[in-house]
């Protein structure tokens, strides 16, 4: 069985709440050194990512190749999928900040599939989502789907 | 209080000859990237990235800041740490693996010292948390000599 390795590199300057960080994609160089900060992570992000985007869209990711997976087997392949996530990280009392809900959003656009068949493969493209298991592990998993034209 | 970060990605065609692309995010730091299945399988990633890639990246981002902050209650400031994460996806089961690999310059502190404050950062980062359970993270500290 392939074991596909991917390889990401940050460095930080100073202490947490006055320093700063910048990091890269190491393995393919698609981003390169992006700056990312305390204050833009939990506040407003100012046009810096933090490590909760980064889920988002590894998960957006993860999601729409499941979705396109499953209507694919369905004889339905997509035409266009959007697919957004929204990443909720929360203090927890005594537990510090946790990923607290990752929030899946999609539109589809799939010549030829009604509507149940369409539920029934969001259903399994969640439960095959490599970013939806490793999140519910420890947090809440909520998608919404609907088909447009 | 909460903080929420989002991304988009569309997607056309089926997952073999398909691509999708992250078209934005939130902050608009990234955006306008390609992913297909190859970039996420195959051994070279032929420029693009993939989701194992972002949570490599989402890792060595979060351990750095967890490991800056112990450091610093410990009244040793980092003056400059490296990380680097690698992550091991194994198609049909899922990302099995996690692998950090810090370099630190801190005045003042020894070797123990540091890798103790580097295993705590590993536990309290907020990625590691999310990935617990499913994922073996592996460690590797070092004070730069």
């Amino acid at each position: 069985m392939p074991r596909i390795e991917r390889t990401a590199q940050a460095v930080w300057e100073g202490n947490v709440a006055r320093g700063s960080g910048r990091f890269t994609a190491a393995s393919s160089h698609a981003f390169e050194v992006l700056p990312y900060s305390l204050a833009t992570r939990i506040g407003s992000p100012e046009g810096r990512t933090s490590p909760e985007e980064l889920l988002a869209a590894a998960h957006s990711g993860c999601f729409a190749m499941s979705l396109a997976s499953e209507l694919t087997q369905l004889g339905n392949p997509p035409k266009r999928l959007d697919v957004t996530v929204t990443c909720v990280v929360d203090d927890v009392e005594g537990r510090g900040h946790l990923v607290v809900e990752s929030r899946v959003d999609v539109q589809a656009s799939v010549p030829g599939l009604d509507e149940d068949r369409f539920r029934a493969a969001v259903r399994d493209a969640d439960a095959g989502c490599t970013m939806s298991a490793l999140i519910r592990g420890s947090a809440e998993v909520d998608v919404s789907a609907r088909l447009s034209d | 209080m909460a903080a929420e970060r989002h991304a988009e990605v569309s997607w056309s065609g089926s997952l073999m000859e398909g691509s999708g692309r992250i078209e934005s995010t939130g902050s608009g730091a990234i955006g306008g990237l390609e992913v297909t299945w190859a970039s996420r399988s195959e051994p070279d990633e032929s420029g693009r990235t993939s989701p194992e890639e972002l949570i490599a990246a989402a890792h060595a981002a979060c351990f750095s800041m967890a490991l800056s902050h112990a450091l610093a209650q410990a009244g040793t400031p980092p003056e400059r740490l490296d990380v680097q994460a690698t992550s091991t996806f194994v198609p049909g089961t899922g990302i099995t693996q996690m692998r950090l690999d810090v370099t630190g310059r801190v005045p003042g502190m020894d070797e123990a010292a540091f890798r103790a404050a580097a295993g705590q950062a590993k536990e309290d980062c907020p990625v590691s948390k999310a990935l617990a359970g499913n994922v073996e993270i592996s460690l590797d500290a070092r004070l730069e000599s």
